[in-house]
């Protein structure tokens, strides 16, 4: 999958979506992208509140060598802006997660969520309508019911397709701090949701009450030191779950033990190399996200510089560790000023969980090949190469010496970064964002 | 590059430049922090993770400054040593302070600038010029961060040897931008900014004349923009960067940066010339 001698590798560029333009409105900036379970629907979600859902056209995919195409399915405005006037603060309707349910008929189901708020959008097809009713007159107005004489059913008639997406649950008032995920659990009926320090329970279909099963708050909160970062359910056992903390800690969780699970029961923590300490090293420990494989046997954790990958059983260290821009790390003074080092990229596993990918600065991302042992950066950009045509692979250097496909650490541009990524649940397809823009990669087969 | 003579004095000047790099980053990294824990971003709410993390390294820095304070072990840090002496020595001599807290300021002030001096071994006499370099290195390193390193003094004081009650409590509520220990430095550091200052509260008459001077030395020099304008921020360092050097460098003997004064006389010597630098911006 990684390049070969001539630096190309076998993903090529199959979709842009979004406005190709200097100017990027705020509400544009694309904040979350989500396959759902069968990797038909692709959602993506904005500063401004709303949610795009691309659909997969279902002629390409019966091609063999089939790109895939995916068109805008639905828009619609999830979440708008609020103000809490108690603390005199906005609460941004930037969206911050989008998770789908698996599918159980014809309707789809996704939760969003911003800081505060979580929603259950239902999104429905119509593609006919009971036509034939003989209750009104043509402009409208009822008739006069001594005026009917027969009884007519109506028929369902073709129409154009429309898509409605429709909230269905609002869950709201249970995050006292900003909420940084959710996650749908096996047995399809609960979620959680986690904030700064608290993961709450929930049943999708009851929105006023919510079970609190982690609490990390100190009585003091001047003793603060450790705050949730992210959190996950384990794909198969409904009881188990994750979170990932500011220090660089997992703590896996069984709700079976207790209905607080204060108490972890694993905690996943490599030891600091003492080599490598600086005043950042807490920072760059922070997990930024936390993702199950699909087997359920590994868990994977993004920090800021690095990819580890835990055997869970194993709690002393992780099983892999990759680096994903170990060229910053002298840098990180300056990515303190400007406050990239507070950036939180997400990851995600290949289907058959033997590679991983992630973000990095400059649009770039990277892909570590597990079995292979083998790692590749790639560029998400749409001047760079057309549909089709195969990416080429990328270096950054320290030295002073450039090669050809090669970028140096100082002209790198942090501006561009790619935060969150989605890799469809069955086929070599990633989607991924850069500030503004979708990007949709495919591989080709061999 | 130098010849075999020179080796040695190579080597322990490499040594204090390492050790002064330390020291630059370490106090970049305290200023960023304060500035960062200080700003407001907006009208939505700053994240509480990040207020965390930026908490955290700021108080493991103050850790190890304090940890500092008391007798270290460890040669790169001899420096330190040597440079609290002084200071205690010609406070006993009974040297002019306006604010008897200058002393803990000369202490990081000196230990700021003796380590980056690339001419003389720290124990050298001549310290106001090793500032002006510092001075220098620190706006060419962080052009942002100048205009913090010169209150830091201030910090400095404020956050290692404020004998306070306040600030006894290591598990420290800088979180809490409303907490005194570090009020006065965000008195100052926001009127430098242009944002109202915070309610004066258990202000000692040290923090409040310190605070005063610092205010008056930058609401002096004229600065319209907000902070976000880092290029103002910038300018504003140059320009009182550069009166400091002048006045400093002014007022060495004779005009001229080589002084063979003794440490203690220059200590005087400093302080005075701060006081003179302070008038004349103050009287202007």
């Amino acid at each position: 999958m990684d390049g070969d001698g001539e630096g190309q590798s076998r993903w090529c560029l199959s979709q842009v979506k979004g406005a190709i333009d200097d100017d990027v409105a705020e509400a544009d900036i694309i904040s979350a992208v989500e396959f759902n379970h069968s990797g038909e629907l692709l959602a993506t979600g904005d500063r401004g509140g709303r949610i795009v859902i691309f659909q997969q056209e279902q002629e390409s995919k019966s091609l063999p060598q089939g790109r895939a195409e995916y068109n805008v399915y639905s828009t619609f405005q999830s979440h708008e802006p609020e103000f809490d006037y108690l603390k005199s603060l906005e609460i941004e309707e930037k969206i911050n997660k989008i998770r789908w349910l698996p599918q159980k008929n014809a309707a789809h189901f996704l939760l969003s969520t911003n800081d505060k708020t979580i929603k259950l959008w239902k999104i429905s097809e119509r593609d006919k309508r009971p036509e034939g009713y003989n209750l009104k007159e043509e402009d409208g107005r009822y008739r006069h019911p001594s005026s009917l004489t027969t009884l007519r059913v109506p028929v369902f008639q073709p129409m154009d397709l429309m898509v409605e997406a429709s909230p269905r649950r609002v869950y709201a008032n249970a995050h006292t701090y900003h909420i940084n995920s959710i996650s749908v659990n096996s047995d399809n009926e609960t979620y959680l949701s986690a904030d700064d320090l608290r993961i709450n329970l929930w049943h999708l279909d009851f929105t006023d009450r919510s079970f609190n099963i982690v609490d990390i708050k100190p009585v003091n909160m001047e003793e603060l030191t450790e705050v949730i970062t992210a959190s996950e359910f384990h794909p198969l056992q409904c009881n188990t779950f994750v979170y990932g903390s500011s220090k660089g800690s997992v703590r896996l969780c069984d709700m079976r033990a207790s209905a607080l699970c204060d108490q972890h029961s694993k905690l996943f923590e490599e030891p600091e190399d003492p080599s490598t300490r600086s005043f950042f090293s807490e920072i760059i420990s922070s997990i930024s996200d936390v993702k199950f494989s699909h087997s359920g046997r590994y868990m994977m954790t993004r920090d800021y510089l690095t990819l580890k990958i835990w055997d869970l059983h194993m709690e002393s260290r992780p099983v892999e560790t990759y680096q994903v821009h170990g060229y910053l790390r002298s840098k990180l003074c300056s990515l303190y000023e400007n406050d990239c080092i507070f950036d939180k990229f997400e990851c995600c596993w290949r289907s058959d969980d033997s590679e991983v990918m992630t973000g990095s600065y400059n649009n770039f991302f990277r892909m570590f090949n597990r079995d292979a042992q083998r790692d590749v950066t790639l560029e998400a950009s749409w001047e760079n190469g057309s549909p089709g045509c195969p990416l080429k692979t990328w270096r950054v250097s320290t030295g002073s010496r450039r090669k050809r496909n090669e970028i140096g650490v100082d002209c790198l541009d942090f501006s561009r970064k790619i935060l969150y990524t989605s890799w469809h649940p069955q086929d070599n397809i990633v989607a991924l964002a850069t500030v503004n823009n979708l990007y949709i990669f495919q591989e080709k087969p061999n | 590059m130098l010849g075999k003579g020179l080796k040695r004095k190579l080597e322990q000047e490499e040594e204090h430049e390492v050790m002064s790099c330390y020291w630059l980053q370490r106090q970049t990294v305290l200023n960023l922090s304060l500035l960062k824990l200080h700003s407001r971003p907006g009208h939505s709410d700053p994240g509480l993770a990040r207020r965390v993390l930026i908490t955290n390294t700021l108080r493991h820095i103050q850790d190890e400054l304090r940890g500092e304070g008391g007798p270290v072990p460890g040669s790169p840090l001899a420096v330190v040593d040597g440079c609290r002496e002084r200071p205690a020595e010609s406070h006993s001599e009974g040297s002019l302070t306006p604010v008897s807290r200058l002393e803990e300021d000369r202490h990081l002030l000196l230990c700021l600038s003796p380590p980056t001096s690339r001419q003389q071994p720290p124990s050298s006499s001549v310290i106001k010029d090793s500032f002006t370099s510092a001075l220098a290195e620190i706006e060419d390193l962080c052009p942002t961060v100048g205009i913090t390193t010169l209150f830091t003094t201030e910090t400095g004081r404020s956050i290692t040897s404020d004998p306070n009650p306040r600030q006894t409590d290591p598990g420290l509520s800088e979180m809490n931008s409303s907490t005194d220990s570090v009020s006065s430095l965000s008195d100052s550091a926001l009127s430098v900014f242009g944002h109202t200052p915070s309610l004066l509260t258990d202000f000692s008459l040290d923090d409040f004349l310190f605070t005063e001077i610092d205010s008056l030395l930058f609401d002096n020099i004229p600065y319209g923009s907000s902070l976000s304008a880092s290029s103002g921020a910038s300018k504003v360092v140059s320009m009182v960067t550069d009166d400091l050097v002048k006045t400093l460098t002014g007022y060495s003997n004779g005009g001229t940066s080589q002084s063979g004064l003794s440490s203690n006389q220059t200590f005087k010597l400093d302080l005075s010339e701060l006081d003179h630098i302070m008038e004349v911006l103050v009287g202007s």
